[in-house]
């Protein structure tokens, strides 16, 4: 295919290929169906003038004299008709220049009819030239001297062979609609299952690991679908090897963590306070703990929500009644300067809720700058709060990253605080509502998360 | 695609033939131009013998079987087996392979070599002008009393 013409999808180019087949075959055949039959009509009508030449000649012939005076070599002309030459030695009646040299010399050598096709003129025309030839009574024919040329006219064959041709040509054109239908019956048919590999395969990769698609029939696309359904499978079940085997490791985990936790806090409180560095082991000891606790639980939510294994408990919330209640068990309420209008009701599940603040305000004060602002704002739909700090900000590739599990925006405080796990937490809760979580920079420079729910929860149907 | 835009380009203009052919070879050379008439006498020997007539054209079987009935004139060597009533005028058909003669006479009026004689000379004009030697000739009298016989061929005429 050349730069100019270059079909791209695969429809474009079965109707092409389609059509330039039937098109070119269709041609193929009525083409030479028309020059088969053309020749057979220029065979016809070669035959036709030549039989009639020769039935004039022989009609007068016995009456002509011989040897031939110049008036018997223009009787026989005549009786011969329009376009004719008669010659015997010096003797000629009539003229044709038409008549070409290799005619008169085919004439003299080969003693019989012969005849030759000339286009002169934009037509094209017949030339017949014989001898008259001598028989005698032991019927041994020899060359009388008398010669007989004429030219007669083709056209009326170019004109029934064009007509032909023109058929021929229709014929082929009519072929081109049924071809071009035909190719987008079998375009569908091809790209129907295409469609449907496609939709799966991007069903697959936007985390709908359950997507299959369907197969029927026995042929190559089925047999694609089947395999891509295959590896849906295997995938699927790879990942949920892998959560269960995260949810299993957290499960084992929890149990003598808070054993652990229960025997730091003990030895945390017995300590003497007369030797410094063995508190602070000590209280080491139970921060580290603590965290890990946080950690397994985290994961173990985590696994919950993987697993699809989470439901909303849905009840009537005041809004800025459990920010404040939020804030207040954790400690955070003279470090939070908070905007929150009087009473904002709302049906909200409160637990997840309150994680949801809770990492925010938490990612804001050990990350971020003080001071860190809250502010609270609601319309007939929806409940938005808002949760900024003054510190630098988030990078471009940070916003990208900050709802990854483990993402570490700044390596070198990777022994912080947090899972590592919240953020990720926070916005599959509030996806579970059917909100949305999502994070950007404040004109002031620092983060901002902005945490959107739906004001009253509605069961699906 | 440009290569088979040009081959087919090319297949187009030789089918367009322009200029001219070869010459071809047609059907048979037309024929029945003779500087005269050949009509079959009897010799010494009772054999049968052309006399070629110079009537400067080959003429028609009637004419011919016209002058067979007046006999071969001053030639010393041969007589006709035909006796003439003086009534010299022939009917002829020509069909596609017969050729009907009917002569004013009675079958006593020829020998068998004056049958011969007429079959040969109708024949002879009939080869001349072109047509088929293995034609043959059927003897006809028009007087009463006679059985017909049936058609025949020239014995000194080769049968094509």
């Amino acid at each position: 295919m050349s730069r100019w013409f270059r079909p791209r999808g695969l429809r474009s180019r079965l109707v092409v290929a389609f059509v330039l087949v039937t098109v070119l075959g269709a041609a193929a055949a009525a083409w030479a169906g028309a020059a088969t039959a053309g020749t057979a009509l220029e065979e016809e009508s070669r035959r036709r003038l030549t039989e009639t030449l020769e039935r004039q000649i022989s009609a007068v012939t016995a009456d002509l004299a011989h040897p031939p005076t110049p008036d018997s070599l223009d009787r026989l002309r005549a009786s011969i008709g329009e376009d004719t030459q008669v010659s015997y030695r010096d003797l000629r009646s009539g003229d044709l220049p038409v008549i070409t040299d290799a005619l008169r010399a085919a004439v003299r050598d080969r003693g019989g009819l012969v005849f030759q096709t000339v286009t002169t003129g934009g037509s094209r025309k017949l030339l017949i030239g014989t001898p008259i030839v001598l028989t005698g009574i032991d019927l041994r024919r020899s060359p009388s001297g008398v010669e007989v040329y004429a030219v007669r006219d083709l056209a009326e064959t170019d004109r029934q062979v064009g007509r032909l041709l023109w058929t021929a040509a229709l014929t082929s054109a009519l072929a081109l609609p049924v071809a071009v239908l035909l190719a987008l019956v079998a375009a569908g048919g091809v790209l129907r299952p295409v469609r449907r590999v496609r939709d799966t395969a991007r069903a697959l990769a936007a985390g709908d690991l359950s997507a299959r698609m369907s197969t029927r029939g026995g042929d190559e696309l089925a047999d694609l679908g089947r395999t891509v359904n295959g590896m849906a499978a295997s995938v699927q079940e790879a990942m949920a090897e892998l959560r269960r085997f995260v949810a299993d490791v957290s499960h084992e985990l929890r149990t003598p963590l808070t054993t652990l936790t229960a025997v730091v806090e003990v030895l945390a409180d017995s300590v003497d306070d007369r030797e410094p560095a063995a508190r602070e082991s000590a209280e080491l000891a139970l921060a580290e703990t603590q965290r890990l606790v946080a950690l397994v639980e985290d994961l173990m939510e985590v696994s919950r929500f993987d697993a699809g294994m989470v439901s909303l408990r849905a009840e009537p919330v005041e809004v800025a009644g459990a920010v404040r209640d939020c804030l207040g068990a954790r400690g955070w309420r003279d470090l939070v300067r908070l905007d929150l209008p009087e009473e904002v009701g709302a049906t909200l599940d409160r637990r997840r809720l309150d994680v949801i603040i809770a990492n925010l305000v938490g990612n804001a004060l050990r990350h971020g700058a003080p001071p860190v602002a809250l502010r609270l704002s609601a319309d007939d739909e929806r409940v938005e709060i808002e949760v900024t700090d003054h510190g630098p900000g988030l990078d471009q590739e940070v916003v990208a990253h900050v709802f990854d599990r483990f993402y570490k925006a700044d390596t070198a405080r990777a022994h912080s605080a947090g899972s590592g796990l919240g953020l990720a937490i926070s916005l599959a809760n509030a996806r579970l509502h059917g909100g949305d979580l999502v994070a950007g920079n404040a004109e002031g420079g620092g983060a901002r998360f902005v945490l959107r729910l739906p004001r009253h929860h509605r069961e699906p149907s | 695609m440009k290569r088979l835009a040009a081959v087919g380009l090319a297949l187009l203009l030789t089918g367009c033939g322009a200029g001219s052919s070869e010459v071809v070879d047609g059907m048979r050379a037309p024929t029945g131009l003779a500087p005269g008439v050949t009509l079959f006498f009897v010799d010494a020997d009772q054999r049968l013998r052309p006399q070629p007539r110079e009537t400067g054209r080959l003429g028609t079987v009637v004419e011919a079987l016209a002058l067979l009935l007046t006999g071969p004139g001053a030639d010393p060597d041969l007589h006709t087996e035909i006796s003439a009533r003086g009534e010299t005028r022939v009917v002829v058909e020509t069909s596609a392979d017969r050729i009907t003669v009917r002569l004013p006479l009675t079958g006593a009026d020829l020998t068998d070599l004056g049958v011969d004689q007429v079959v040969c000379t109708a024949l002879g004009v009939h080869v001349q002008g072109g047509g088929s030697a293995s034609t043959t000739v059927l003897v006809v009298f028009t007087l009463p009393g006679t059985e017909p016989n049936p058609p025949r061929r020239c014995p000194v005429i080769p049968p094509g």
